[in-house]
Parts: structure tokens; sequence; C-alpha cells
């Protein structure tokens, strides 16, 4: 008798299973809130493209407390998404600048520091220096 | 001196008579040199001897002993009881692979992927089999950390993209693919990222990085994954560049 093979099927649920797999669904997750929060820069275009009132308008809406806290949650997810690619591109080096590869904590915190300084530029670009 | 017990929860699939995979539990005395595998043999030996499980050469070489211990894939031969147990060990069949019997899973489709990327040193010319193909330290250590995978599958067992397409060519086969691109001895670069730079090929792959968290040789299948990406790329960027050279 040939007996079939019980057939393997992956549970509900399974990125709950390993704190690893979640931490790979938040970072996806944290993708898929930058391209959303990409909408709503562009529609900031398009109602200020549409003129002051329509502009106004949009800016109070994105003032309400329901939106904050939607911007809180993106934020947060893209700000884990960064992080955690950062975390990840000293893991896999395909090209090598140097003999023997760098330590992901050092590109880690190189990739840190380069973004910190980049995003402190637009900051100060935008407001003038806070 | 085994002072103590331990409770064994073990899969049990018996394609004769169950319709789908149950836990069986057993109680057995351990030692603290006593790894999972010696507990499976010991309820084998002495309690169940219908338990099914694969295992070779108990010093995590073959890669045959593999098997989800709490969650985790892992060598039963290197785990042991001690570090693993707080009253019940669950050890349940590979994930990812449909279940011949017990613990014994179905690997054939993994053969499959990994005869499609050639784990052989390919060359159109052999020359002159008489004299010895010389390599240098450095050439060995291009491909040494690769070189070390056992084909034990805990990487598929550990990779979510391998359980939600398995077509996926997975992580194993993509670092062996690579331990031969990185050959000096070898020619066949170009057949195996053609089959990797494929809907199955190492584009599945979303760097999750658990078959490298989970692999006992420190091959690093994800890194492995991510250097083949670059290599995949570059190849397709010179044939559509410079597509006279590419063919030669």
């Amino acid at each position: 008798m040939t007996a079939r093979p019980y057939p393997w099927k992956r549970p509900r649920g399974w990125w709950l299973r390993n704190p690893r797999y979640l931490s790979f669904q938040l970072r996806e997750a944290g993708g898929v809130v930058s391209a959303l929060y990409g909408l709503i820069l562009l529609n900031m275009l398009l109602q200020l493209r549409a003129g002051e009132s329509a502009y106004t308008a949009f800016l109070d809406t994105m003032r309400t407390p329901p939106m904050l806290y939607v911007n809180l949650v993106l934020f947060g997810l893209v700000v884990f998404h960064a992080v955690s690619w950062f975390m990840l591109i000293g893991k896999a080096q395909p090209i090598r600048f140097t003999e023997k590869p760098i330590p992901w904590k050092s590109a880690f915190a190189v990739n840190l520091v380069l973004w910190l300084g980049v995003s402190g530029a637009v900051v100060y670009l935008i407001f003038g220096g806070l | 001196m085994a002072d103590r017990d331990v409770v064994f929860r073990v899969k049990r699939y018996r394609p004769e008579k169950d319709s789908k995979p149950s836990y069986q539990r057993y109680r057995i005395p351990y030692r603290d040199d006593m790894v999972v595998l010696d507990g499976l043999n010991y309820i084998k030996d002495t309690m169940d001897p219908t338990l099914t499980f694969r295992w070779s050469c108990r010093m995590g070489i073959c890669g045959s002993c593999g098997a989800n211990v709490n969650g985790q894939p892992k060598l039963t031969c290197g785990t042991y009881i001690r570090d693993v147990h707080r009253g019940v060990v669950t050890v349940d069949p590979l994930t990812n692979f449909p279940i011949i019997k017990d613990l014994v899973v179905d690997f054939d489709d993994f053969l499959n992927k990994l005869a499609s990327v050639k784990p052989y040193i390919v060359r159109e010319d052999w020359g002159d089999l008489t004299k010895e193909y010389v390599q240098y330290p450095e050439d060995i250590e291009a491909y040494k950390q690769q070189s070390m995978c056992i084909n034990c599958m805990l990487c598929y067992a550990a990779c979510p993209v391998v359980g939600a397409n398995p077509h996926f060519v997975g992580p194993a086969a993509a670092a062996l693919a690579l331990r031969y691109i990185r050959d000096s001895r070898d020619e066949g670069a170009d057949a195996r990222l053609e089959r990797l730079n494929t809907k199955s090929g190492v584009w599945e792959c979303t760097f999750v990085g658990e078959c490298s968290v989970v692999c006992p040789k420190d091959v690093d299948p994800a890194g492995a994954l991510q250097t083949l990406k670059f290599l995949a790329t570059m190849r397709h960027m010179k044939r559509l560049l410079m597509p006279k050279m590419a063919s030669r």
C-alpha cells in the first residue's frame, strides 16, 4: 500500500509564533504605509494647487485627533521599517569594500547616523533652524 | 544518572490509520548529557518501536535528524534536552514539508530544486584530467561558508516564504548555487543565474532572515540569497547593455 503524505498547511497567525516573523511582518507593513503616506503627500500637493481654501481645509483635516493618531501610527511603522532595514544592510553585503565583511553593527550605526543627519538637515531647511 | 523525567510530546502520523497528525506523550528519564535524539531513541527502543524518525551520524554532519523542537527547527542530535525543556519537549516534523510518517517528511521537492541549480562543478572542457586544478587559500575561502551546508532542511522549515510559495527555490539550494558560482574551477554561473533569475528564484526571497538564524552550520543562506540577487541583476544588465559580450 502506498500511503499519501499528509500535506503541510500554513497555520493562520503563523507570524505570531515567532518574534522575528512578527518583526518581518511589521517591516513589510511599514513599507506599505510608506506608500500610503506618499499618497497623503501627493494629495497635499493637489490641494495646494487647488487654492488656499482647499489647502487650509486639508491642513485642518490633518490636525484633527483621528488624523494625528493615524500619523503617529504611520510614523512609528515607517521608523520601524527604516531601522529594521538598517539592521539587515550589514547582514547582506554582496559588494565588499573591505577584505573582511563590515560587522553588521557598524553598518547599522553608519546608516543610522547618516539617516539622522539627513533628517536633521531636512528639518533645518523646512523650519529655518529650530 | 537518570534522576529526572521529562515528557516528550511527539507528533504522530500513521498514514495507514490516521486521517490527520496528532500528539502522543511519553514520559522518559533523562540526564544532562542527553540530546533530543537520545530521547526519541529511548522511546523507540524501550516504549514504542513504531515511532518513526530519521537519523544517522549523531554528530551534526549528516543533516538527517532535523525536526521542530518546541517550535524551532533544530538538529535533534545537537539539541540538549536540558536546554529546551520546561517539563515538556514538543517534537514536530519540519514545517513546510508533507509528512510521510511521524517525524519523517517528504524531501523530493527540495531535491528537485537542488538539482535545478546544478550543485556540482560545471565545465565546458575538463582538459587534462591528470592535472589538478590548483586553488589558493583565498579561492577556497570564497565558497567555504556555503560549502558547509549539510542539506538538513532547517532553513526551509524556518522560511515563511517557502510556506507561502512552495515553488520558491529556497535557501539551501540558493546557498549551494552560490557555493559553486564562487568556485574558481566552475563555469556554470550563467546557467545557475538564469535559473535563479526566475519567478520561483531568488526574487521570491523577502529577506526574513530566519534561515540564517536556524542554520546549524552558519552557512548564512539569507546573505547568499541577497548576493545572488545582485549577481542576477548584474547578469541581466550586462545582457541588456552589452548583448554581444554577454553571449560570449
